[in-house]
C-alpha cells in the first residue's frame, strides 16, 4: 500500500491523523503509570495541575479573604487547614497557591528551556570561539549558587512576580544550555548530521530536525528536575522575603509569614511547606518516569 | 513495574532531601522570627523615656548596706557603639545607663526625676536652668565627680558636629559651674521640654577630658564594666560606691548579644538568660503561662504610621485621605495585627500615654464604606484608585499592610504591597519620596518631638510632606508657650485638626513587652527598653 505508507511519511500533514502520533502520546501516558512511584508522582503533579485551574471554584473561602472573627483558629470543620494570624482560610490559600507556584515554576522553566535549548544547539554546533565564549560567560553565571545569583539579581530588579521570572530564565538558562551543548557534542560527528551537512541542508535543519531529536530525552528529563527546581526556587525566594510580594498565597510567602506564629499557629506553616514537598516529591518521582519513557 | 535498587535509592535520596528540607524550614521557623520588636525605634536621636509603668514584681525598700547577690542576664542586640554621644540602638542606650548616669530620669508619669542632679529650679522667664548636684559621687577610676565634668560633657554634646545631640542643645547659650556642685544652663529661647532634652539618650556625664570614651568605661554609673566581649557580651559587676543608697540590688547584670529575638526567647525558656524585652507580640503570646517566667507589657507612644504624600495627586486632594480615613478599621488593625496589645490609635502622634495632652474626644470618625467610596467618586476615582504601599519587612507592617489592602479594597482602592527590607526603605531617604507608604515611630517622653520633625512645614522626616499654616502656628505655640493651659489646647487643637485633614492614620499605639525570670523582681518595663533600670531589680530565686 504505497499510499499509505507514503502518508505515514509526511507526520506534519495537517490533513492526517497520524496513527504514530497517537500511539506515542498513549506510550508516554502508558510510561508516566508504568511504575508505582511514577504513577503516584504523575498522580499527583496532575492532581496539583488541575488545582491550579479550578481553585477559584473549590476553595470555600476567597485567596485574601479576612475573617477577623475567625482569626487563628485550628482545623475545624469551617477551616480544614486551620486560619492564620489574620483570618485568612489557609486551605483556600493553599488551594490558590497551586496556581501561583505551577505558573510561575513552569513558564520560567519552559522559557529557560528553550532559550537554553537554542543557545546550547548553537554553541555546540558552532563550537569554536563562539563556544568559548558562550560557556566561559555561562561558567561564570554557575560558578553562583542559584540562590544567590537570583538574590542578586532581585537586589536590582526589585522584589515583583515579573522579576522572579526573569530570575528563574537567567539561572536556569545555562543549566539547560550546557546539557545541551553536551548532547550536541556527542551528536555533532555522527555520521547522519554529517550526511545532513553534505545534503545542503540549511543550519536551522541540522539543528533543529537532526541534532535535536537527540537532545529530546536527555532535555525532557532536564526540563523535568528544572521544573522542581524552580519550584523549590519561587518558594524559597517568596520565603526569603524577596520574591512575589504579600498577600500573594505564594506557599513559601506563607511559611515565611506564619513563621514568627508557628508556637501557636503550626497550622499556618505545615500546610504550604507540605504543598512545597509535596509538589517537588511528585514533580521528582514524575521526571523519573519521563527518563524510563524516553529511555524506553 | 518494580524498582531497581538503583532507583529506589535515588527515591529515597530525593525523598531525603526534600524531607530534610522541610525539616530545616521547620526548624528554622522555630528558632528564628521577626527580628524586631512592635516597639522599636526609627530613630533614637532623642531621649526616649517614658511609660514603665506596671512592674513586673514589687521591689522592697532597699537597705542602707544592701547585700548584693545574683547576676541578672540580659538579651539584648550586639552593641556597636559605646562612646555615649554616639549611641543610639536599646542595647548600647541599655549598656550606657549603668556605666553611667544622667543628670536627669524620666518616671514612669513621664515626670522628671532625680539622678545625678538632685534638684533644679528655672528662673521665671525660662531662660536659665540651675541643677544641684549628688554628693559623694565618684568615678569608676575613683576620681571625684563635680560640676566641671558636666560642664565639660555638655560642650562636648552641643559643640560636636554631625551628632544628634548638637542640633538638640542649639538653644543652649552656656553651660557654666556656678558652683563646686551647681551647674547653670542658659538658653536662646524659652523650652517647656528642657528637662527632657537634658535627659536625652546621649547626655550621660562623662568624666571632663575624657578622649578614649569609645573604648573605655570610665563612668559614675551602678555598674563598673569587668569583661566586654564584642558580638558576645558584656559583663558587669555592682559598684560598691554608687551614690545611691542600696543601689545597685544586684551583684552583676550580663548583657548577652542575641541578634534573633526568636533566639533570645528560646534561651529564655531555657534558661540560658533572666530578662528579653525585645521580641514581637507573636513571641510574646508564646510566653504568656510559661512556668518560672513573668511576662508584662506596658503602654507607649510608639506607632505605625501610615502616611500619603500630600504635596501631589493623589493626596494632594483632602478627599482622598479623609476616604481612607474612613475605609481602615482601626479597631479591627489592632486586634487582628497587634493581637489587642497597645492602645487604639487616633491618628494622632499624642496618644494616651501622654496623659495631659491626649484628648479622648479627639476620635476619627467610624469606619463608612459609602461615604469613603463617595468621596473618592467626588475626587474623580469613582472608577477606583490604584496605589503602590510601601512598607519595610520589619514587625507587623507587612501584615499591617495586608490588612489595609483588604480593608480598602472594599472602597475601590486596589493597593499593591512593596515590602522592602528595612536598611532599603529608609536607604537614600526612598521612605521620604514614595507616595504612601508605612513607617514605625518609636516612643518619645513628651509629644513635641513627632510634631517638630514629622509633620511642621519643611521638617526633616516631614514624610507625608504636610504643609498647614493652622497647623505649623498651632505646633510653634504648643512647643514655645510656658503656660501649661495654652500647651494643653494647643495639644488638643492638633489632634482634631490631624483627624480632620492630617494626611496620615495611626492605628494603633504599640505595647513595649518584657519576660523574666521568676528568680528576678523589683523590674519596672520602660516604653523605650534601653531606658530600663536595673538597680532597684534584685534576686530573689535560690
Amino acid at each position: 500500500m504505497p499510499v499509505q505508507s507514503k502518508m505515514s511519511l509526511t507526520p506534519d500533514s495537517p490533513l492526517s491523523v497520524n496513527p504514530s502520533r497517537i500511539s506515542r502520546w498513549a506510550g508516554a501516558f502508558h510510561a508516566l503509570f508504568s511504575t508505582k512511584a511514577t504513577a503516584l508522582g504523575t498522580t499527583i503533579v496532575l492532581i496539583f495541575v488541575v488545582v491550579a485551574f479550578i481553585a477559584p471554584l473549590i476553595a470555600p473561602y476567597g485567596v485574601n479573604e479576612q475573617i477577623y472573627s475567625d482569626a487563628r483558629q485550628a482545623p475545624s470543620a469551617d477551616h480544614w487547614f486551620g486560619t492564620d494570624h489574620l483570618g485568612r482560610d489557609v486551605f483556600s490559600r493553599v488551594l490558590y497557591g497551586a496556581s501561583d507556584i505551577l505558573f510561575l515554576a513552569g513558564l520560567g522553566t519552559a522559557m529557560a528551556v528553550m532559550c537554553g535549548t537554542a543557545v546550547g544547539l548553537l554553541s555546540g554546533y558552532a563550537g569554536g570561539m563562539v563556544d568559548e565564549i558562550m560557556m566561559r560567560f555561562f561558567d561564570s553565571l554557575l560558578a553562583m549558587p542559584a540562590l544567590l545569583l537570583a538574590l542578586l539579581l532581585l537586589g536590582t530588579l526589585g522584589p515583583s512576580r515579573n522579576s522572579v521570572f526573569i530570575v528563574m530564565v537567567i539561572v536556569y538558562t545555562p543549566i539547560v544550555a550546557r546539557v545541551v551543548r553536551s548532547v550536541v557534542l556527542s551528536v555533532r560527528s555522527k555520521g547522519f548530521v554529517e550526511a545532513a551537512r553534505l545534503q545542503g541542508e540549511s543550519i536551522e535543519w541540522v539543528l533543529f530536525r537532526e541534532i535535536l531529536p537527540s537532545v529530546t530525552p536527555t532535555l525532557a528529563v532536564e526540563a523535568a528536575l528544572r521544573f522542581s527546581y524552580a519550584i523549590f526556587l519561587v518558594a524559597s525566594l517568596g520565603f526569603l522575603g524577596v520574591g512575589v510580594q504579600p498577600p500573594s498565597p505564594n506557599w513559601g510567602l506563607m511559611v515565611n509569614e506564619a513563621r514568627p506564629h508557628v508556637g501557636q499557629l503550626p497550622w499556618a506553616l505545615f500546610f504550604p511547606a507540605a504543598a512545597i514537598a509535596i509538589v517537588v516529591i511528585g514533580v521528582n518521582l514524575m521526571a523519573d518516569g519521563v527518563k524510563r519513557l524516553l529511555q524506553a | 513495574m518494580e524498582l531497581s535498587g538503583t532507583n529506589f535509592r535515588l527515591y529515597n535520596k530525593r525523598l531525603g532531601i526534600t524531607l530534610i528540607f522541610v525539616l530545616l524550614m521547620a526548624l528554622s521557623a522555630c528558632t528564628r522570627g521577626t527580628a524586631e520588636t512592635p516597639g522599636e525605634q526609627v530613630e533614637t536621636s532623642d531621649g526616649a523615656t517614658a511609660g514603665g509603668v506596671e512592674e513586673v514584681t514589687s521591689g522592697e525598700v532597699g537597705d542602707t548596706k544592701a547585700e548584693r547577690v545574683g547576676t541578672l542576664r540580659v538579651a539584648m542586640q550586639p552593641i556597636v557603639n559605646i562612646d555615649p554621644i554616639a549611641i543610639s540602638s536599646d542595647s548600647e542606650v541599655l549598656v550606657a545607663n549603668h556605666v553611667y548616669d544622667y543628670l536627669i530620669d524620666i518616671d514612669s508619669l513621664s515626670n522628671p526625676v532625680p539622678r545625678l542632679a538632685t534638684e533644679w529650679k528655672t528662673s521665671e522667664d525660662g531662660l536659665t536652668y540651675t541643677l544641684e548636684l549628688a554628693e559623694g559621687v565618684t568615678w569608676h577610676d575613683g576620681s571625684p565627680f563635680s560640676a566641671q565634668d558636666v560642664v565639660w560633657t555638655f560642650d562636648r554634646l552641643r559643640t560636636t558636629e554631625g551628632t544628634p545631640t548638637f542640633d538638640l542643645y542649639s538653644n543652649i547659650t552656656g553651660v557654666e559651674a556656678t558652683g563646686g556642685l551647681e551647674v547653670t544652663f542658659t538658653l536662646a529661647n524659652p523650652n517647656p521640654f528642657f528637662l527632657y532634652d537634658l535627659s536625652d539618650n546621649h547626655a550621660l556625664i562623662l568624666k571632663a577630658g575624657t578622649t578614649d570614651a569609645d573604648t573605655t568605661f570610665n563612668g559614675t554609673g551602678p555598674f563598673k564594666v569587668k569583661n566586654y566581649s564584642p558580638e558576645d557580651r558584656i559583663e558587669m559587676v555592682a559598684n560598691e560606691d554608687y551614690f545611691v543608697l542600696g543601689q545597685p540590688r544586684l551583684a552583676g547584670v550580663d548583657i548577652i548579644f542575641f541578634n534573633d529575638d526568636a533566639a533570645a526567647v528560646e534561651a529564655l525558656r531555657g534558661g540560658q538568660i533572666d530578662l528579653a524585652m525585645r521580641m514581637s507580640t507573636a513571641l510574646f503570646s508564646s510566653l504568656q503561662d510559661v512556668p518560672g517566667i513573668t511576662t508584662s507589657s506596658i503602654p507607649t507612644n510608639g506607632f505605625d504610621l501610615i502616611r500619603l504624600r500630600s504635596d501631589r495627586a493623589p493626596g494632594n486632594d483632602p478627599r482622598v485621605i479623609q476616604a481612607l480615613k474612613l475605609a481602615t478599621d482601626r479597631e479591627a488593625i489592632l486586634n487582628v495585627v497587634q493581637q489587642g496589645y497597645g492602645a487604639l490609635g487616633n491618628d494622632s502622634p499624642i496618644g494616651p500615654l501622654y496623659d495631659a495632652y491626649h484628648d479622648e474626644t479627639a476620635i476619627p470618625p467610624a469606619r463608612d464604606v459609602e461615604a469613603a467610596r463617595a468621596l473618592l467618586a467626588e475626587a474623580g476615582y469613582a472608577d477606583g484608585m490604584k496605589i503602590t504601599l510601601h512598607t519595610p519587612d520589619t514587625g507587623g507592617r507587612p501584615d499591617l499592610a495586608a490588612v489595609l489592602k483588604e480593608q480598602w479594597a472594599e472602597v475601590g482602592v486596589d493597593v499593591e504591597i512593596s515590602v522592602e527590607p528595612e536598611s532599603v526603605y529608609y536607604g537614600d531617604d526612598g521612605w521620604l519620596e514614595v507616595d504612601l507608604g508605612i513607617t514605625g515611630w518609636g516612643s518619645r517622653p513628651y509629644p513635641q518631638f513627632y510634631l517638630d520633625v514629622m509633620l511642621v512645614s519643611g521638617a526633616k522626616w516631614n514624610e507625608s510632606h504636610f504643609s498647614d499654616a493652622e497647623f505649623d502656628a498651632l505646633a510653634a505655640t504648643a512647643g514655645t508657650t510656658l503656660d501649661e493651659e495654652e500647651r494643653i489646647k494647643a495639644y488638643s487643637d492638633i489632634q482634631h485638626l490631624l483627624i480632620e485633614r492630617g494626611p496620615i492614620i495611626i492605628p494603633y499605639y504599640f505595647a513595649q513587652f518584657g519576660a523574666i525570670s521568676d528568680n528576678f523582681s523589683g523590674l519596672s518595663l520602660n516604653a523605650f527598653a534601653g531606658r530600663t533600670d536595673f538597680r532597684p531589680v534584685r534576686f530573689v530565686g535560690n
